[in-house]
C-alpha cells in the first residue's frame, strides 16, 4: 500500500494559485492558510454552501451528508464540492466559481460632516538645528531634544522606531527638519522627523462586520483628503463576529490570521489613498480605529473566546493605545493608534464614536433621543438628559442584500424604489439600468407596498389569490417583482415568502430593541424629540416603508434625521481633537448597558414586532 | 369533523389565540372528548402548520402564533385530559445549553413538542451540563433536547452529552440536538442520537427516537 504523503499541492484556478498543504486539512482551511479569498459565510460548518469550488482533477473524500443536503446531484456530478467538506487525497486542480468569491462591492464611507474645533495629539514643529563641530559633541537625538525644547518648555521623548532613520535624514536635509511631536497624559514624545513643510496626516479607521470604511485626513486643516470602502477580509473566516469567534477558538493560528488578514488589507488601502493625493504612508502620524467589541479584539490580539459565551464579557474595555508598528501596520514608525472605550461585548467602540458623532455629549446631554446604528449588528441607545440606555441585536446581514433570494448590493441595476399600484408594480434601479436584483433598501420598500396593497398578510404570508403571487415547487409562495424579458440577466426578479421573514425578523429585532430601550426609561415613543439613523444602509432608507412596515414606532417622519456612517465620522473627530477622545470616555460612563436576551419581555416583544401592524 | 372542531382547528392555525380559547371551551361545554379535541383538533393543525413550514409556506412567526395558541387551547384542555387519562408521548427535558441565552427556538419546539402530546421540562437558557444532568436523574425523562444558535457554543452540547455518559444516564435516555449553525454531520460527530434542522421536525424525530 502507498504511504500517505506528507504533502499534497493544490492548484487554484482561475487566480493561479499553487500551494502545498497537510493532507489532513479541508481545502477551504488551505485556501484561508494560503490567502485565498473564499467566501466560507459559516465559517466551515457545513452549512451555508457558499464556499462552493469544482474539483478539476485529482481524487479528493467522499461528499459528506452536508455536501449531499446542499449540493444536488447533476452538481456533485459535475465535481461540484463544498471547500469545507472535502480534503484532498492527491495533488488536484480546483476551480472557484465567480459566486464564490467575495465581491468588490461600493461600499459608502460618507458621514455626517462636523465642525469641530482643532486640538489633535500630535502636533508640528519646525526645527533649525545647528550641525555637529568638534566643540559640540551632543548626539543627534539629544541635539533634535533640546531643539525643541526651546519651542516649549517640557522635555520630548524621541519614540525609538523613529531613531533608527534620525541621523540620516538630518543630514539629508541639512538639518531643517519637522518634527511630529505627541502629547501623552504625562509625557510628548516625537514620533515622526519630515522635511521642512511636510504636511501631518492621520488615518480614521470604521471596521465593520461586513465592511470597512478609510478616511485619510489632513491634520493641520481637518480635510479628509481621500476615503474608501472595502469588504472586511475577515468575511472569508465567516459571514458574522460570531463565526469568526468559533474559527479563533479552534487553534491560535486562526486569531492570527483574522488579525494579519484585517491588517494586510489595511495597509494596501493606505498604501492606495495615499498615492492618489500624492503623499507617503510614513506622513501618517497618527490613527483612530473604532469597530465592534469583537473586531477590536482580533486587531488588537486580545483574547475572544469569552466574547463568545454567556455572559459576553470583553476581555479589555478601556481607551487604548497601541504603536502602529506593533500592530503591523506601516505609517509612521513612530506613530500611535487609538482605539476608543468600548460599551459592552456586544455594543463597541464603533458605538462609543456614533454616540460622539451623534453629539450625545453637547449641551449637558439635555433631550430624549434615539440613535439607532443599522448594521450586520445593529446598536440602539436612548439618551434620556444625562443617562443613555444601550443595547445592540444581531439583526443580520438582509439589509445589504444578503439571504435574499435576488438580493444584492447598492450597485448598478439594483432596484431601490419599488411602487405597487393596482397589481402593477413599477421599479427604479441604481444607475438605472435594467434590473439585476434588489438592494436593501428595495426590498423595504418592496415589502412595505405589499404590505399597503394588502397583498401580504400582516403575518407576511403572500394571498395567493392575489395579482402576482405565485407558487414555485419547493420554495413557497413568492410575488413576481420583475418578469424575465424586463431584467437586465433575463431571469425573473422575485421577492419570496423567506425574504419576507428574513426581513420581518431584522425589523422584530430592531423594534423590540426600541421598544424595550423605552419601556426600561418609561418614555412614550412621541416623547422621543429626535430619531438618529445611522449606518450605510440607514442614509439611503426609505423612512415611509421603514415606519409602515414597523421597523420604527409610528412618530412623524420629520423627527427622523439620517447620518450616514456616524461611527466614521466620530473615529474623525477623536482624530482631530484630543477634547473628542476625552468627551468618548465621558460618554461612555454614562451608558447603562442592557442586554436584551437577559430582558424577559424580549421575546414576546420580538414576536410580536415580527408581524406588520393593521394600517 | 364538527364545525367547532372546525373553528378549532383554523384558529390555531391562524394564531387566533383567544378564539382557541373559546371554541375550547364551547367544544367542552357541550361535552365533546377531550382527546377528540386533542388529537383531532389541536395536533391536526399544529402538524399541518409543521407541514407549511416544512414546505417554505408558514415562517417563524406564524408558527409562533400558532403555536401560543395551541398553548392556550392546551391550558384549558389539559385538566379534562388529565380526569380522561390520556396518556402523554414522552418525557422530554429541554434547554439551551451553557454559554447560550437564545432561548426562542428552544421555546419554539418544546411548544411544537407539547401540541403533540410530549410532557415538557423546560431549563431555561444557558443551562450548566450538570442541570441537564439532575433534572435527567430526578425526571427520569425519556430525551433531552439541547439547542444552540452560536457556533461558539454548541460544542457545550458534546460536554452535556459526555456529562450524562459520566453520571452513568447516557443509556437511559435518548439525546436530540437543533440550532441554526447545526448539521446531521455534528449531531453525529458529537454522539446524538438525533438531529432536527426546525421546530416542526423536531417533532417526528422525536417520536422516531421513542419508536426506536
Amino acid at each position: 500500500m502507498d504511504k500517505k504523503p506528507s504533502f499534497i499541492t493544490l492548484d487554484f484556478q482561475p487566480i493561479g494559485r499553487r500551494v502545498a498543504v497537510d493532507p489532513e486539512i479541508t481545502v477551504l482551511y488551505a485556501a484561508q492558510l494560503a490567502g485565498i479569498d473564499l467566501v466560507a459565510a459559516c465559517s466551515g460548518l457545513g452549512i451555508c454552501g457558499t464556499c462552493m469550488i469544482r474539483i478539476i482533477n485529482g481524487s479528493v473524500s467522499p461528499p459528506s451528508l452536508s455536501e449531499i443536503n446542499l449540493l444536488d446531484t447533476q452538481e456533485l456530478d459535475n465535481g461540484y464540492r463544498l471547500a469545507c467538506q472535502c480534503t484532498a487525497l492527491s495533488d488536484m486542480r480546483i476551480e472557484i466559481p465567480p459566486e464564490s468569491l467575495p465581491g468588490g462591492q461600493k461600499l459608502q464611507v460618507e458621514g455626517l460632516g462636523l465642525e469641530i474645533k482643532l486640538a489633535p495629539v500630535v502636533l508640528p514643529y519646525e526645527l533649525h538645528l545647528v550641525p555637529p563641530t568638534l566643540d559640540d559633541l551632543r548626539s543627534d537625538s539629544t541635539r533634535l531634544r533640546e531643539a525643541l525644547q526651546e519651542l516649549s518648555t517640557d522635555d520630548t521623548e524621541i519614540a525609538f522606531p523613529v531613531l533608527a532613520s534620525l541621523s540620516e535624514r538630518l543630514r539629508g536635509q541639512a538639518w531643517n527638519a519637522r518634527a511630529a511631536v505627541r502629547t501623552f497624559s504625562d509625557r510628548r514624545e516625537v514620533v515622526g522627523v519630515f522635511p521642512s513643510g511636510t504636511n501631518l496626516l492621520g488615518m480614521a479607521v470604521d471596521v465593520g462586520s461586513t465592511k470597512l470604511a478609510i478616511y485619510l485626513i489632513d491634520l493641520e486643516t481637518g480635510a479628509t483628503l481621500a476615503q474608501k470602502g472595502i469588504p472586511n477580509p475577515q468575511i472569508v473566516f465567516g459571514e458574522d463576529v460570531i463565526s469568526r469567534i468559533a474559527f479563533a477558538n479552534k487553534d491560535v493560528k486562526n486569531r492570527e490570521l483574522l488579525r494579519y488578514r484585517l491588517i494586510y488589507a489595511l495597509n494596501q488601502t493606505i498604501q492606495e489613498l495615499c498615492m492618489s493625493v500624492g503623499c507617503s504612508v510614513e506622513q501618517i502620524v497618527e490613527a483612530v480605529l473604532v469597530g465592534n467589541t469583537a473586531i477590536h479584539h482580533f486587531v488588537t490580539f486580545l483574547p475572544v473566546e469569552q466574547l463568545g459565551a454567556a455572559p459576553y464579557v470583553a476581555a479589555f474595555s478601556d481607551p487604548l493605545e497601541v504603536r502602529a508598528r506593533d500592530l503591523g501596520l506601516d505609517i509612521a514608525p513612530g506613530a500611535w493608534v487609538y482605539f476608543p472605550p468600548i460599551i459592552a461585548g456586544y455594543v463597541g467602540a464603533d458605538h462609543t464614536s456614533a454616540l460622539l458623532a451623534a453629539q450625545y455629549h453637547r449641551n449637558g446631554g439635555s433631550g430624549i433621543r434615539m440613535l439607532i446604528d443599522i448594521g450586520t449588528n445593529t446598536e440602539i441607545s436612548l439618551g434620556v438628559g444625562k443617562n443613555i440606555y444601550s443595547w445592540s441585536t444581531a439583526s443580520g446581514p438582509a439589509f445589504e442584500g444578503a439571504h435574499i433570494h435576488d438580493g444584492m448590493r447598492a450597485a448598478p441595476g439594483a432596484i431601490e424604489k419599488v411602487s405597487i399600484v393596482a397589481g402593477k408594480s413599477t421599479v427604479a434601479t441604481v444607475g438605472g439600468e435594467a434590473p439585476v436584483g434588489i438592494c436593501g433598501t428595495g426590498i423595504l420598500q418592496a415589502i412595505s407596498e405589499l404590505l399597503r396593497n394588502k397583498i401580504i398578510t400582516t403575518q407576511g404570508t403572500l394571498r395567493k389569490d392575489q395579482p402576482g403571487v405565485r407558487s414555485q415547487e419547493g420554495r413557497g409562495s413568492e410575488y413576481l417583482l420583475v418578469s424575465a424579458e424586463k431584467t437586465g440577466h433575463g431571469r425573473d426578479i422575485v421577492i419570496t415568502r423567506k425574504d419576507i421573514n428574513e426581513i420581518q425578523l431584522a425589523k422584530g429585532a430592531i423594534r423590540a430593541g426600541v421598544e424595550i430601550l423605552l419601556s426600561h426609561a418609561g418614555i412614550p415613543p412621541e416623547d422621543v424629540e429626535e430619531w438618529v439613523i445611522a449606518g450605510a444602509f440607514g442614509s439611503y432608507l426609505n423612512l415611509e416603508s421603514a415606519v409602515r412596515i414597523g421597523m420604527f414606532p409610528k412618530v412623524s417622519i420629520k423627527r427622523f434625521h439620517q447620518v450616514g456612517n456616524a461611527a466614521g465620522t466620530g473615529a474623525k473627530q477623536m482624530l482631530l481633537s484630543l477634547d473628542e477622545r476625552n468627551d468618548a470616555v465621558k460618554i461612555v460612563k454614562r451608558v447603562e448597558y442592557i442586554e436584551l436576551t437577559a430582558y424577559p419581555e424580549f421575546t414576546q416583544c420580538f414576536v410580536e414586532h415580527m408581524s406588520f401592524s393593521e394600517d | 369533523m364538527s364545525d367547532l372542531l372546525r373553528d378549532i382547528y383554523s384558529s390555531i392555525m391562524d394564531g387566533r389565540q383567544k378564539e382557541t380559547a373559546e371554541k375550547v371551551q364551547e367544544a367542552l361545554d357541550q361535552g365533546a372528548d377531550p382527546s377528540v379535541l386533542l388529537n383531532e383538533g389541536m395536533i391536526a393543525a399544529m402538524t399541518e402548520v409543521g407541514k407549511l413550514f416544512e414546505e417554505g409556506e408558514y415562517f417563524v412567526p406564524e408558527m409562533l402564533v400558532a403555536a401560543r395558541a395551541m398553548q392556550t387551547g392546551l391550558g384549558i384542555l389539559k385538566p379534562y385530559l388529565v380526569k380522561a387519562d390520556v396518556k402523554s408521548s414522552g418525557k422530554v427535558v429541554a434547554g439551551t445549553v451553557k454559554g447560550d441565552l437564545h432561548d426562542i427556538g428552544k421555546n419554539l419546539v418544546c411548544m411544537m413538542l407539547e401540541g403533540s402530546a410530549f410532557e415538557i421540562i423546560d431549563l431555561g437558557a444557558d443551562v450548566d451540563p450538570q442541570r441537564f444532568v439532575e433534572a435527567v436523574h430526578q425526571t427520569q425523562a425519556d430525551i433531552v433536547a439541547m439547542s444552540a444558535l452560536l457556533t461558539t457554543t454548541m460544542p457545550n452540547m458534546k460536554v452535556t452529552i459526555e456529562a450524562l455518559k459520566a453520571a452513568g444516564l447516557r443509556d437511559n435516555v435518548k439525546v436530540m440536538v437543533g440550532g441554526a449553525p447545526l448539521t446531521q454531520q455534528y449531531a453525529d460527530e458529537i454522539g446524538a442520537d438525533g438531529f432536527a434542522p426546525d421546530a416542526s421536525r423536531a417533532v417526528a424525530t422525536a417520536k422516531s427516537l421513542l419508536a426506536a
